[in-house]
């Protein structure tokens, strides 16, 4: 026991340093609201218009919500997407400016130190995608208790994958520059082809959503994790699955394990 | 002379509460102007079927619980209630068939299920009334397997393949019946042993025989449906303002009144109970 807690409060010291660091940022913070503002206001309510009903039974968007309400859960998952991925950036500079070595010479175990930085970053994601949260109202979500702390839970979890992979990119980036490209050629791809703004209808087979989208791009949303990270939220918070709700929680939960590992591998490398 | 640190975590709490509070600061912006064009032009057109008693009565005095619903809310939003009633509707199984367009109607109700396939296509506000398949039945008990059944289907978009199936596992034979009218006449005349049709239809039959008991379907085979009204998907601030009416008629007691008056508060013995 005696040996575990200096461990664990090394744990904790690099969790407390990741957080007061982005939570301090206002540069960042500001980040993580101008996104859900930018999609949600500006995106949301300027394609409601187009996706509203016109005559009854007419057939343009047969999901039982709003745009608002069916873009709302996607832009949670953007905005912890976003936060998660750009970690990478502090991983890069605590390894250009010497913190990371000075961390990594104490008697740490380096895997400790991973889990405190991916911790750091997690519950720092989870803060970004909460936020949205208070939009729910402008959206007209109504969430009970058991929602906001089931989608809490969940964005952790997602959080916690995507942070890892921030570090598995870290490890592949050597410069600051280098990293600004991943987020344009991997951030919005994966967030335009998860079915986020638009729908795959659930009630069409296979045959019906190929007519209505060109097959690649049903492959593409349908091998996207991210696609069902979004569709869990979805089932969450509106009630809504397009796939088989359990298919998400076991890909995220799959992610983090798979990525904590490689991770843990690139980061004893470094 | 020591100057004192600030904590830790006000930083972050400070930033914190600015995102929050600019956040629920926005969360007040309407998100559309379905409500305030309402406003402008004094009127909220709501289209109904000429008929679907107890909700549509057709009467002035009474002119039924969703049209008297429908003027609460309206003057509790401070526009007047023009009521369209469309032959159109009810007529086909597709709704798209009876051309319910934006131009002609704000809001429709009379008959409006609050289903999944309803959703689709509108937003809708409960009313508290419900309506699913009901029996008519002497003294409420179905017949001997090989019985015949008259069916009137109606018109309130209940799943009829469902009754179907489940007259068909009853060893039921049907009998298409095309009014409330000819429902009565099959079961007093003896063509049918028992009569099934959907609840505000029966609720509008007049002259049961004695012996006939109302009865709802069990809810596990043929599930219940509440009644809504239905709001254009996208017309967020109109509907924020209709639930927000409806919500004050409920604290009011008004809602209760007018179920009461319409007969909506009764409530219906299950089948195999009586």
């Amino acid at each position: 026991m005696s040996a575990i807690m200096p461990l664990l409060r090394g744990v904790y010291g690099v969790w407390l340093r990741e957080v007061t660091r982005a939570t301090r940022d206002r540069g960042q913070m500001i980040g993580g609201v101008s996104r859900p503002l930018i999609w949600l206001l500006i995106l949301g309510v300027g394609l409601n218009p187009y996706f509203r009903g016109e005559v009854y039974g007419e057939v343009r968007y047969v999901i039982p919500y709003t745009y608002l309400q069916f873009l709302f859960p996607a832009v949670i998952v953007l905005n912890i997407m976003y936060t998660s991925i750009q970690f990478a950036v502090s991983v890069i500079w605590d390894r250009e400016f010497g913190f990371l070595r000075e961390v990594l010479v104490s008697p740490m175990p380096k895997p400790l130190v991973l889990l405190g930085k991916v911790l750091g970053g997690s519950t720092v994601a989870t803060l970004h995608g909460a936020v949205v949260l208070i939009l729910a109202r402008f959206a007209d979500v109504t969430m009970t208790p058991e929602q906001v702390v089931t989608a809490l839970a969940f964005m952790f979890l997602l959080s916690f994958g995507l942070t890892c992979f921030g570090v598995i990119l870290a490890a592949r980036v050597r410069s600051f520059e280098g990293f600004g490209v991943f987020s344009n050629t991997l951030i919005l791809p994966l967030y335009f082809t998860s079915s986020s703004v638009f729908p795959l209808d659930p009630a069409l087979s296979r045959t019906q959503t190929t007519a209505s989208y060109p097959e690649w791009l049903v492959f593409l949303v349908q091998i996207n994790p991210i696609t069902y990270a979004v569709d869990t939220l979805r089932g969450v918070l509106i009630g809504f699955n397009q796939f088989t709700p359990s298919y998400g929680p076991v890909i995220v939960v799959g992610m983090a394990i798979v990525f904590f590992v490689l991770a843990l591998v690139d980061f004893g490398r470094s | 002379m020591s100057t004192r640190r600030p904590h830790r975590w006000l930083r972050a709490a400070a930033n914190l509460a600015l995102i929050a509070a600019l956040l629920f600061a926005v969360s007040f912006l309407p998100p559309d102007t379905s409500l305030k064009a309402r406003q402008e032009a004094g009127v909220l057109k709501l289209c109904v079927p000429p008929s679907y008693p107890p909700l549509v009565t057709g009467d002035p005095e009474e002119p039924g619980f969703d049209i008297e619903l429908a003027q609460h809310i309206a003057q509790s939003i401070g526009v007047r209630l023009i009521v369209n009633a469309l032959p159109s509707i009810g007529r086909d199984f597709n709704p798209r068939n009876w051309q319910l367009s934006r131009a002609q109607c704000d809001m429709i109700a009379g008959g409006l299920t609050d289903t999944l396939q309803t959703r689709g296509f509108l937003q809708t506000i409960p009313t508290s009334a419900e309506t699913g398949w009901v029996a008519l039945a002497p003294q409420g008990k179905l017949p001997s397997p090989g019985a015949a059944a008259a069916v009137l289907p109606g018109s309130s978009g209940l799943d009829r393949l469902a009754l179907s199936s489940w007259l068909r596992a009853q060893g039921l034979r049907p009998i298409l019946v095309s009014s409330p009218d000819e429902l009565v006449r099959a079961l007093t005349e003896g063509r049918a042993q028992v009569g099934f049709t959907e609840r505000f239809a029966a609720s509008s039959i007049t002259s049961l025989p004695p012996d006939i008991t109302l009865s709802w379907l069990s809810a596990q085979d043929l599930p219940r449906y509440g009644m809504a009204l239905g709001l254009w998907k996208g017309d967020q601030t109109l509907m924020r303002a209709v639930r927000a009416a409806m919500e004050a008629l409920k604290q009011s007691g008004t809602l209760d009144k007018l179920r009461e008056r319409y007969g909506l508060a009764g409530v219906l013995p299950e089948q195999g109970s009586l």
